[in-house]
């Protein structure tokens, strides 16, 4: 009733390390949200290459958020396509393009409060037979074998994200930092290939926020993830992001490298408060 | 103060009070109840889904099984399976438009559901015998309990209680229950349906489809309620749709603000809590006529549970950090 057909991941399973090779693992063409008669995305056009980390910016009320909203299921369309790895995503349900490998996190934190640190993680794992009531009943063993891989890979990432310590106190016990990076470890736990953040250095103290850039770094060299993440504030992602998408009232308008977005006169005008 | 207590002819009548019988109905009762409130216990300690309907299910299997057996002239023991497996279908159908309205919502809509399902039973006098109701539908099961009679009184218990092998099979299907759902709720699909009750959307960015699961949640909440008409078809022998009034689910949630949420067992506790207190009071001698101790009986009741909101709010079986962590 619930999973898709789908084969076993094994636990060790490593992607090769590969920098941005250039070739989009997501696309957007022309995408369209309104809400009456606000045109909150108003025709967004952009890609993500494969590898890369890449920035959305844009000031406030841009439409990055429900840009985001709208590319992971969770707000229907009102025109225009996507594709991640060359399959349509839009009108897809949110929980068919997580299990694609195209995993979100939230602008506000969702830590589920009421289940301890690893649950958190262990939830998020896919292909766990065991999340279906009859395979809970009949198949047992698959499920408890299941479990005990999700188990390690659920304590070396909290291990990797110094979050051990927590891993048997409720997820609402955590402060703000550290549920980001809860969030941040369990999108992992659902083996992305794209991981889409929404303004992940919100709200944490700076430290916080470069040991976070660090990790996606890593991530991406270790683990081949490509990451997009949406930031408000252009200086945090000059140094970090390898690309660099600029949203305004709704559309794409720049996207390029770092230092030719930071060139782009529409650029400049969109964050002077400029007419873009 | 101290001079007003002897004043008060406040006693128990110790007699009436230690009647096996009475406690027997009691037990029946709260049985009953367990098994109801488990159903609720999935679907709101367990999936944050508020389903106000749960009388209406268990008015769908005590009307299914009558009417299999009665006009069908289905065998008692094939008509409860068929009879759980209706009532499920019928929470599929209600569920598939209503489990995608918000909390306050969903509870409105699985009331009314509840109600129009009773006031429909009370009009189809044709297929559900109206205010009149179905009987005879047990006869399978008096040949069960007679038989249970029968070993009771080998076992040495001369002239049982007539009621006891229904208050030892409820207890017994009760208990099963319990620990059938325990081991569910440990498994990984247990942890799904708390992932939903904390956060919908979180449970769906990690590829959980959550209406899914809540369909499942109210389906198995929806066979529980049929499995406890059963019981209060068998306990009153007869079937009416006064029966299933919408009190019923309310009483239903008391026990499980007594028990506490999120705790099977604490259902149970909760029950046997709630039916002790609601019926032992009648034994006590006060200067109240019947109908003023029924009013008494709710008075205490709430009393009861605004102490408990005050000083224990978590219940008797619940968790006080989760209940804290929750908003």
């Amino acid at each position: 009733m619930t999973d898709a057909p789908s084969q076993p991941v094994a636990a060790d399973e490593r992607r090769p390390a590969r920098e941005s090779n250039g070739r989009p693992i997501f696309a957007a063409e022309g995408v369209v949200k309104r809400f009456g008669g606000i045109r909150a995305v108003d025709g967004a056009t952009m890609s993500v290459r494969e590898g890369s980390i890449t920035a959305l910016i844009g000031p406030n009320g841009a439409g990055k958020t429900t840009f985001f909203n709208v590319i992971t299921g969770f707000y229907r369309p009102d025109g225009g396509r996507a594709t991640f790895q060359s399959k349509p995503v839009l009108w897809r349900p949110p929980y068919a393009i997580a299990r694609l490998g195209m995993v979100r996190t939230f602008q506000i934190t969702k830590a589920l409060s009421r289940m301890t640190v690893l649950d958190n993680m262990m939830l998020a794992a896919p292909d766990q037979p065991g999340e279906r009531l009859a395979n809970v009943v009949f198949r047992p063993a698959s499920s408890r074998r299941r479990e005990r891989e999700v188990r390690e890979q659920a304590i070396e990432l909290l291990e990797i994200f110094n979050l051990t310590p927590l891993a048997d106190d409720y997820a609402g016990t955590l402060s703000g930092g550290q549920r980001k990076l809860l969030e941040l470890s369990r999108a992992l736990m659902a083996r992305p290939q794209l991981l889409l953040l929404d303004e992940p250095m919100a709200g944490i103290n700076p430290t916080l926020g470069r040991r976070l850039l660090d990790h996606m770094q890593r991530l991406r060299a270790d683990e081949g993830v490509t990451f997009l993440f949406i930031e408000h504030d252009m200086e945090v992602v000059m140094n970090h992001a390898d690309r660099v998408v600029v949203m305004a009232e709704g559309r794409v308008i720049a996207d390029g490298e770092p230092h030719e977005v930071r060139k782009d006169q529409a650029v400049i005008d969109a964050y002077l408060g400029g007419t873009a | 103060m101290t001079e007003l207590v002897p004043a008060l002819p406040v006693a128990v009548d110790l007699e009436a009070f230690t009647s096996l019988g009475f406690w027997t109905g009691v037990g029946i009762l709260a049985g009953i109840y367990t098994i109801f409130a488990l159903g609720l216990q999935v679907n709101v300690g367990f999936t944050g889904i508020f389903n106000f309907g749960q009388a209406g299910f268990m008015a769908i299997g005590a009307y299914s099984m009558a009417i299999l057996v009665t006009d069908a002239d289905l065998s008692f023991w094939l008509a409860l399976p068929i009879a759980i497996l209706i009532t499920m279908l019928f929470a599929l159908l209600i569920g598939l438009p209503a489990l995608r309205l918000r909390t306050d919502y969903l509870a409105i809509a699985t009331i009314a559901a509840a109600e129009a399902l009773r006031l429909f039973a009370l009009n189809a006098r044709d297929l559900t015998g109206g205010a009149q109701g179905l009987f005879g539908f047990d006869d399978s099961w008096d040949g069960v309990s007679d038989s249970i009679l029968n070993g009771l009184e080998s076992l040495g218990w001369s002239n049982p209680e007539t009621l006891f092998p229904l208050f030892l099979v409820v207890w017994g299907v009760a208990i099963l229950l319990m620990f059938a759902l325990t081991f569910l709720q440990k498994s990984p699909w247990g942890r799904v349906l708390r992932a939903v009750r904390e956060d919908e959307d979180a449970a769906r960015a990690l590829g959980k489809n959550a209406f899914a699961y809540k369909l499942q949640s109210l389906a198995i909440a929806a066979a529980l309620g049929a499995i406890a008409g059963f019981f209060l078809a068998l306990n009153l022998r007869f079937i009416i749709p006064d029966e299933f009034l919408p009190i019923f689910t309310f009483l239903g949630y008391a026990v499980l603000i007594l028990g506490g949420l999120a705790s099977y067992f604490g259902v149970a506790a909760g029950a046997i809590v709630f039916w002790t207190l609601f019926e032992g009071l009648r034994f006590l001698e006060l200067p109240f006529d019947e109908v003023q101790i029924r009013a008494l009986q709710f008075i205490v009741l709430g009393l009861v549970l605004i102490l408990l909101m005050a000083f224990r709010p978590q219940g008797m079986f619940g968790n006080r950090q989760e209940m804290v962590l929750g908003d």
